[in-house]
């Protein structure tokens, strides 16, 4: 099949919740209410790092309205988390972090609650603190005293405050530094940034009468949360159904369980249905951030600027628990690696505890920090050896069939095209237009996110089809996208695809929408639906037609066998009467790229699948008095495989400029002795409609053989290079260049006064 | 408790309620009337998220008290267009593939609508755009193509030359 011929993947076709979206009508995790429900607030630890030496409920307990406490003493002490098994419920003999759960209560309302918590009597015994992760490396205080006895995954290494620390080596860096003709050193850091999602972590639970649970909420591996409530609840996964209403973004900020639990504990102490919403103070000061990182990088060139080696570690600061942070700190190293031939390699990253707000995963993990640095240096080293910053990348990156920092070898690589199609569209040959005005460029690749997929499609009687999938629909578009697929391979148009919400009871596993991969992995999954779905369809129309299977093809609503034909809504209701209907399951799992083991050490994502390639370059201005600086244009060349949808492959690239924006210029969670000083949205910056540039896209097309039509993951990529472009223009614009997020104003005008002096 | 009644007139039907004196209208909406279209998050003002239509003028309903909307005309999302007959603002959202979660959206439409209502008949420049839906955060958008969506509904109301 050619592009050309299809009629509905590759369109531009509006998204099949829209409407509902649009008038309201749509129903997310926090509009879900069940009658007789509570309302559920936790309590969160105001000290940083302290004993808990009493903890008194009784005079919350008298309250009127209030239906239920529950403390640590109230359930088995299990640990649960996703490299490390490190995390609780509540606290238990000590607060790890301000913000850590101590208790949570039930009430006929929310104002009832909130008192209620206020009563709760807690007593403290502080002990020493760790913020800094570079301190904690070897601090001999202990945020986890015995971390020894806590279960791991057998990839993870740990010792003393490190919760995780990967490497990827080829070659001797000291011998290869040693014949360069310059060797560069860089210190860059990132701070804690909040995914930002409109509607905060919701979940209703109820108890039936056969003590099985369910959960609506706004997860986005409502499959993990199943498995982890298992835990938690000490109940076979089974006996818990999680249930997906709308979700108003997540941003990876809700993958792992957030609220699902205590709603479910205070649901089965209560016996009544209960809802746990987070606030902003919650969501800011104890939800799944991006970790703060602190990067460091030793570069070697040769005359022209070729990378020779490079020495890079990254220290990621994952707070309480390790959460996702020994992941992020091993992802980062193929970021530190860049879309860039290296021969030499020596990439370490460590995730280390610190008492801050425990991490996770934001969009692109390791992506904004690590490339940062690493794009930050190109271009100080191309000011250095007096080459222009395109030329430099063009001479490292790269081509089809050259080694990865795995080991594995890059496919179906377009960096090339990235670079030279977002560096003339931004005008590169006139870098400077006017003082105070740069230029500046940036690119990286990502890979596309693995893991499996199933989908069940059904055939209706009216010729329709119902799409099961087990991923949510997180605003992306992937489901629409995935139905585009479903929808081409029936010869159905997309408004003839209903999409069926997520069950875990109902729906097959999915991974879930986390990654770049969801438009990928479940339209691979349609795909194989519908090739089962046309087998069971010709099978029956052979017998119908009386014609040959080998002589039929789908066409236009129909099976059509030369002069013969029947309407697929006419199988369907024959196959009802008899056979059960026409339904089928079709399956995904993201293929594993060979790689050289021996370069790797401890890293849970060895190589990448299908890895995408991008280049972003910005215009902007720096206003000489006060720092404050102004985007003009801003331009992404993204290499997507194939543009299932290009109207919601665009929307993803200029939200996730609109995120790589804010870690650029304004977005931090900014810490004062453990406690967070900013957790408000008005203190915490995002980008509004006035901060924002009208993104430009070029969709890159260079087919993936795995994907979808070549589709290749979307997601992630744009949020990954604003911070070293914007950087990089800076530098074009002023001289120099910052080594810190956010670049906000305060730095830049203190670094210009410094400059002028 | 010491209810009062409230009387109030929501996407033109009369409601008499008792509230509490501390509710907001945004809890009211949600919870007593059970218009779930208006979307809660900061509850403080700064994501818009909860905004609605008070007399025609938007307000954020999470900060504003239920008692002050006494006698006053609210309109919420379900009030101005529904799926067989939406709005300009939400067939042009649609449209523009301005909507990605969804969650903002309610609360941007309408700050559009009460924006586009002030100077009727009027085409707007994108950057008087940007001006009036900055107190909207979207974390999904980038806000181009939200843009793209008022600015398209503006242009077919102006030539339409009366409000819907
Ligand atoms: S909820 Fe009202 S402005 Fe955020
Ligand atoms: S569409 Fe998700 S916040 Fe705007």
């Amino acid at each position: 099949m050619n592009a050309h011929s299809r009629r509905v993947a590759g369109q531009r076709l509006p998204r099949l919740d829209g409407i509902g979206k649009v008038t309201g009508k749509h129903v997310y995790a926090a509009d879900f209410t069940l009658p007789g429900m509570l309302f559920g607030k936790v309590l969160r630890s105001r000290r940083a790092h302290a004993l808990i030496r009493k903890l008194d409920i009784s005079r919350a307990a008298a309250i009127p309205g209030i239906r239920g406490i529950i403390t640590s003493a109230d359930i088995p002490a299990v640990r649960f988390g996703q490299a490390v098994r490190d995390t609780s419920v509540f606290a238990l003999d000590r607060v790890l972090f301000a913000g850590h759960p101590i208790a949570a209560v039930a009430a006929t309302s929310l104002e009832i609650a909130e008192q209620a918590i206020a009563a709760i009597d807690v007593e403290f015994e502080d002990l020493p603190t760790l913020f800094d992760p570079e301190a904690a490396l070897d601090s001999n205080i202990r945020i986890h005293p015995d971390w020894e006895t806590y279960k791991a995954l057998p990839i993870i290494a740990r010792s003393g405050n490190i919760s995780g620390r990967a490497r990827i080596r080829a070659g001797d860096v000291n011998e290869a530094f040693a014949s360069a003709y310059r060797v560069y050193e860089h210190r860059f850091t990132t701070p804690l940034v909040h995914p930002g999602y409109t509607e905060p972590r919701t979940a209703v639970a109820d108890w039936d009468a056969n003590s099985n649970v369910t959960v609506w909420s706004n997860t986005q591996l409502p499959f993990d949360t199943q498995n982890t409530l298992a835990e938690i609840l000490d109940l076979p996964a089974a006996r818990i159904r999680v249930i997906v209403p709308g979700i108003g973004g997540g941003f990876g900020g809700k993958l792992r369980i957030g609220v699902e639990h205590f709603a479910a504990l205070l649901a089965r102490k209560t016996a009544r249905p209960v809802k746990v919403m987070t606030t902003c103070e919650d969501e800011l000061t104890s939800a799944y951030p991006r970790q703060a990182t602190v990067v460091t990088l030793k570069t070697g060139v040769d005359r022209e600027g070729r990378l020779l080696a490079r020495e890079g570690r990254i220290i990621v600061d994952c707070g309480a628990f390790a959460g996702s942070g020994p992941g992020t700190a091993a992802i980062s190293l193929q970021i530190m690696a860049g879309p860039y031939k290296t021969p030499v390699l020596a990439l370490e990253g460590i995730a280390v505890y610190t008492n801050k707000v425990p991490s996770g995963s934001f969009r692109a993990p390791a992506g904004p920090m690590a490339n940062f640095a690493v794009e930050s240096q190109m271009d100080i080293i191309a000011r250095d050896l007096g080459i222009d910053p395109l030329e430099i990348r063009l001479r490292n990156i790269v081509r089809e069939g050259d080694l990865g920092p795995s080991g594995e070898i890059h496919k179906s690589v377009s960096i090339e095209e990235c670079l030279r199609r977002a560096a003339d569209a931004i005008g590169w040959e006139q870098r400077n237009p006017e003082p105070g005005r740069g230029k500046g460029i940036a690119c990286s690749w990502w890979m596309t996110t693995g893991g499996s997929s199933g989908v069940y499609v059904k055939i209706n009687p009216d010729g329709t089809a119902t799409l099961v999938s087990g991923a949510v629909e997180i605003g992306s578009g992937a489901i629409t996208g995935a139905a585009q697929v479903l929808a081409e391979e029936l010869s159905l148009d997309l408004t003839d695809i209903n999409v069926a919400g997520v069950d875990t009871q109902t729906a097959p596993f999915d991974y879930g929408a986390q990654g770049s991969r969801t438009a990928f992995s479940v339209g691979n999954a349609c795909l194989a639906a519908a090739s089962d779905l046309r087998r069971q369809m010709f099978d029956l129309a052979a017998r119908q037609l009386d014609a040959e299977v080998n002589t039929m093809v789908l066409r236009d609503k129909h099976v059509v066998a030369g002069s013969k034909s029947i309407s697929i809504a006419e199988l369907a209701r024959i196959s009802r009467l008899s056979g059960g209907g026409l339904i089928a399951h079709g399956t995904a799992i993201s293929p594993s790229p060979a790689y050289d083991p021996t370069r790797l050490e401890n890293h849970p994502l060895p190589a990448w699948n299908s890895p995408s390639y991008h280049a972003h370059a910005v215009d902007l201005s720096v206003d000489s008095a006060t720092g404050s600086v102004t985007i003009n244009r801003y331009v992404v060349a993204q290499d997507v495989g194939f543009a299932i949808n290009p109207t919601y492959i665009e929307g993803q690239i200029e939200g996730g400029v609109a995120q790589g924006i804010g870690q650029a210029l304004s977005e931090e969670i900014v810490y004062n002795e453990g406690t967070v000083v900013n957790a408000n949205l008005t203190d915490y910056k995002m980008p509004t409609a006035q901060d924002m540039p009208d993104v430009e896209c070029i969709l890159v097309e260079c087919a993936s053989a795995a994907g979808p039509y070549g589709a290749k993951g979307v997601g992630e990529p744009p949020c990954i290079q604003p911070p070293a472009a914007i950087n990089n223009a800076i530098a074009a614009a002023t001289g120099f260049w910052l080594d810190s997020l956010p670049m906000t104003a305060e730095k830049i005008a203190k670094q210009l006064r410094a400059s002028r002096a | 408790m010491t209810r009062t009644n409230l009387d109030i007139l929501i996407n033109g039907e009369r409601h008499q309620i008792l509230i509490e004196p501390h509710w907001t209208l945004l809890h009211v909406l949600r919870s007593v009337v059970g218009m779930m279209g208006t979307k809660e998050n900061c509850l403080e003002a700064e994501c818009g998220v909860c905004t609605v239509l008070l007399d025609g003028k938007s307000v954020n309903s999470c900060i504003l008290l239920a008692g002050q909307t006494a006698g006053r005309s609210v309109t919420t999302i379900e009030g101005i267009g529904n799926p067989e007959h939406l709005h300009p603002l939400q067939a042009a959202f649609i449209e523009c593939g301005a909507v990605q979660c969804g969650y903002c959206i309610p609360g941007m439409i309408l700050t559009a609508k009460s924006f586009l209502d002030e100077n009727p008949g009027r085409r707007q420049s994108r950057d008087e755009i940007r001006e009036a839906i900055a107190g909207n955060l979207c974390r999904c958008t980038g806000y181009r193509k939200i843009v793209d969506a008022v600015a398209l509904a503006a242009e077919r109301m102006s030539v339409a030359g009366a409000k819907p």
